[in-house]
């Protein structure tokens, strides 16, 4: 870690380092380049090159791990380590495009069937060659209940059926219930792949504390809640990552954490809150990487109970709201406005669909044309779930209490009550009126819409028959181009019709120690391979 | 003999303590709100795959079964299996629980070291400067949240002049013994020492203002007795009468409160352990608690019961070995 740096290691860092960069630059490095396609997207891989003989990396995050088992949760911690040893088929670069990793092609072979290429000479850790078989299975045990586990994950991979090997191939068929559009934006965010007899060969306990994995890192220790421990794995299919042992371990507190950055206790941080920014900026020996994350934070206003019934009164209360003070004053300017429920740079963005601006004057006018003047309204909102929940809830709740016409107040909930509530398939037993966060990975606006805004989604504030039809066409649609178009389409009725207000797209803040060379990504993963010894250090 | 049946009496009475204190956990579960679902599963999943989850969760049983499941598995010492993270509960319970009972008692040794020469000063030199200054500490000491003063003290001696590390636990303190005599290395118990400083005065600072508060006025009451006077009046060195006779009395309740404190630093170094990003069973309670994990909350809280119920029952025993007449 940071505080053991001595000058000898210093030196050795430095000159790998600047090695290193040299040889990106010229495109002259001692290995060679392989690239491969597929039916969707190419990977470069870059394969030999001087590797750094000590260069250990801590992270720090809120939580540690609940499991090892990579199919056997749902938390973005967990995703974080586990991601280290385990590989999907697909992956995406650090901007979000899919890019190829255990598949080496991939393409449709009918409505409900793709196939996957399988790379040849991936080995795992624990030994055995990667196998159709494995790839098949490690899908089975997601999508079907009664292989090994019922994976909590079996919703990520929506749509998707069942999977077999092909004979005569090295290839798995998927199998979905119709021509699932985003089936391989599912497979390049989700489904890491395991090794069939290793995890048959196991109880689930055993599997949930051990890894067996094709990726970069090797499990070296475990301790439940203290510390995981990698090592490089030198005979990974690509070129052996730069780090030579990784360290994983928390700290709920956030000023716990960025203490240990700033006293070279931990490499990378994650979740540094606005006040503490300075901090780090101020420290010789730390910055801030942050990134647009794939959350966007919004207020839901359940179109089927008054004043919200209204879209009147929907849009004045995005009127109402001054977000741009709001990610200035509450996040420090580390967010972006949303006017839509898609993120800019997903699949379906309408770059056209303007933003709200604040007017409360037209708020005030537009409550009067509803009919609501005057009308109370509760602002539920959890605590401590999303950056600054609560303190953006009650700057949202000020700026309507400011008009002349409404009152709102905000009443603070517990996570899991509210997520109860809302998930519990009863779009009446939810609260009217509530801010959440949805975290989309799969940077297709399909997947925000239909669980949030159509009349069958599973947490729904909103119907309308022409969205609801509208994703039913997207959902069926094949030629990307055209499904653009719809989802731009939905996106700017969903905009007008205001379900909600729009808020501020979450942000991924990270603090990390100058002797590291990487940067923030866009799906709050944080990527260790990425990582290089920084020019100098 | 009499002893022997007042114990057997008091450990009959603790198992039932425990039992009634595993109902009432387990009867929490269902007047709580919030699902574990919720967190097993995803926001957007189908009703379909949460009834699956249940099912595999052995949520849907009725809950009678549950229940006498539970109870059977306690007695075979089977906590059952943490929703969330699929392992056993009662392996992650007590994989922490070294580290808060080592917290718990470098916090008492902290204000046993400081409290009672601090209660005694004050007592002796009442009204003096001495006097101020150790009735003042304990205001503050009393008065200042454990949160904000492990901050402070991180801030100062670990961020600013780099004397402590700011968290984490390190070594163990009994891998560190073991490393003392096997390897005869001192560095574990270095390693400990540093690791465990901060965190045991933050969490030991209340309670050494509590103690010292108790030794002064119990060490004033003492000197005034008659008992006292009369040792003075024979010509007793006051060194003696202070420290051997007094004190002594003094240290009885003391050491009472001592021992039940004990069980609150166990159950309540939840701030001290989050602040410390101490791995131990106060973050554990917490984070289950958070993600409604009810064999993990339901097993930490039967431990911290069963912890307390232990305690009092120790402490009921040096009660009935010092004071025979409790007994009857």
């Amino acid at each position: 870690m940071g505080e053991n740096n001595d000058a000898t290691r210093r030196s050795v860092l430095k000159a790998v380092g600047g090695a290193a960069a040299a040889a990106a630059a010229t495109g002259a490095a001692s290995g060679q380049e392989t690239t491969t396609s597929g039916s969707g997207g190419q990977e470069t891989t870059t394969s030999g090159g001087d590797l750094p003989d000590d260069f250990p990396v801590t992270i720090t995050q809120g939580q540690m791990p609940t499991t090892l088992d990579p199919q056997n949760h749902r938390s973005t911690p967990t995703d974080n380590v586990v991601l280290h040893a385990y590989e999907g088929l697909l992956g995406r670069d650090q901007q979000g495009k899919i890019v190829q990793k255990l598949a080496t092609g991939y393409e449709r072979q009918e409505p409900g069937r793709v196939r996957f290429q399988i790379r040849e000479g991936v080995t795992f850790h624990e030994g055995g060659q990667l196998t159709p078989e494995d790839v098949a299975f490690s899908i089975n045990r997601v999508v079907q209940q009664d292989v090994s586990i019922a994976s909590p994950q079996a919703d990520q991979l929506a749509g998707v059926t069942g999977a077999q090997v092909v004979d005569g191939q090295r290839a798995v068929d998927v199998m979905s219930d119709g021509i699932n559009p985003i089936v391989f934006s599912l497979f390049a965010t989700y489904c890491d792949i395991m090794q069939k007899s290793w995890v048959q060969e196991r109880s689930s306990s055993e599997v949930a504390q051990q890894m067996n994995g094709t990726g970069p890192f090797v499990l070296e220790q475990y301790q439940s809640d203290v510390l995981v421990r990698f090592s490089r794995n030198e005979d990974y299919w690509r070129r052996p990552p730069a780090v030579t042992q990784l360290t994983f371990r928390a700290a709920t507190e956030s000023s716990t954490r960025v203490n240990q950055l700033l006293e070279g206790e931990s490499d990378v941080i994650v979740n540094v809150p606005p006040q503490a920014i300075g901090r780090v900026r101020n420290a010789n020996s730390a910055r801030v990487s942050a990134a647009p994350s794939t959350r966007i934070i919004y207020n839901a206003m359940k179109y089927n109970v008054e004043p919200f019934s209204s879209v009147e009164f929907r849009r004045a209360m995005n009127y109402a709201v001054n977000l741009q003070s709001i990610i200035e004053n509450v996040l420090s300017g580390f967010a972006d406005p949303t006017g839509q429920p898609t993120l800019e740079g997903f699949f379906g963005y309408n770059p056209d669909t303007s933003l709200y601006p604040h007017d409360p004057a037209q708020a005030e006018q537009l409550v009067e044309e509803s009919g609501h003047a005057g009308a109370s309204i509760t602002l539920h909102t959890p605590v401590g779930r999303y950056l600054k929940d609560v303190e953006i809830a009650q700057a949202v709740a000020n700026q309507i209490d400011q008009l002349s016409n409404v009152s709102c107040s905000v009443r603070q909930r517990d996570f899991a009550t509210l997520a109860g509530e809302l998930t519990d398939g009863n779009i009446e037993t939810g609260p009217d009126f509530y801010l959440i966060g949805w975290g989309n990975a799969t940077f297709d606006a399909s997947q925000t819409i239909i669980p949030l805004l159509t009349c069958d989604g599973a947490l729904t504030s909103y119907c309308n028959e022409q969205v609801d039809q509208q994703m039913d066409q997207a959902q069926s649609q094949a030629n990307q181009d055209q499904r653009d178009q719809t989802l731009q389409q939905v996106n700017q009725t969903l905009h007008d019709q205001a379900p909600w207000i729009y808020l501020n797209r979450q942000y991924s803040v990270y603090g990390v120690r100058n002797r590291i060379q990487w940067q923030a990504r866009r799906d709050e993963r944080i990527d260790a391979y990425a990582m290089e010894p920084a020019d100098g250090q | 003999m009499a002893i022997g049946r007042f114990l057997l009496k008091r450990s009959a009475q603790g198992v039932f303590v425990v039992w009634g204190v595993v109902t009432v956990v387990f009867g929490l579960r269902y007047v709580t709100p919030g699902n574990p679902i919720t967190f097993v599963a995803p926001l957007d999943a189908s009703q379909q795959l949460r009834q699956q989850i249940a099912r595999e969760l052995g949520l849907t049983r009725p809950f009678y079964v549950q229940y006498f499941d539970y109870i059977a598995g306690l007695v075979q010492g089977d906590m059952g299996y943490s929703y969330i993270r699929g392992v056993e509960a009662s392996g992650l319970i007590f994989a922490r629980l070294p580290a808060t009972v080592e917290l718990a008692v470098a916090a008492s040794i902290v204000a046993v070291a400081l409290s009672i020469p601090l209660g005694v000063v004050s007592a002796t030199r009442r009204h003096e400067p001495a006097d101020y200054a150790a009735t003042g500490f304990s205001l503050v000491g009393i008065s200042t949240p454990n949160f904000w003063l492990g901050i402070m003290l991180v801030l100062v001696l670990a961020v600013q002049f780099g004397l402590f590390p700011t968290s984490r636990r390190g070594i163990g303190f009994l891998p560190a013994v073991a490393m003392l005599f096997t390897e005869f290395r001192i560095s574990g118990l270095v390693n400990w020492l540093a690791h465990i400083t901060l965190p045991a005065i933050t969490l030991g600072t209340y309670f050494t203002a509590l103690i010292t508060r108790l030794t002064r006025s119990g060490m004033l009451d003492e000197l005034g007795k008659p008992y006292v006077r009369a040792s003075r009046a024979k010509g007793l060195p006051e060194t003696l009468v202070r420290y051997k006779h007094a004190l002594r009395n003094t240290l009885i309740p003391v050491i009472t409160v001592l021992g039940l404190q004990l069980g609150t630093l166990i159950g309540g170094a939840v701030i001290t352990e989050a602040v410390f990003a101490w791995p131990g069973l106060g973050t554990l309670l917490i984070g289950a608690i958070n993600a409604r994990d009810w064999p993990l909350i339901q097993g930490s809280l039967i431990v911290i019961g069963v912890g307390f119920v232990l305690i009092n029952i120790l402490v009921d025993s040096l009660y009935a070995y010092i004071n025979p007449q409790v007994v009857h």
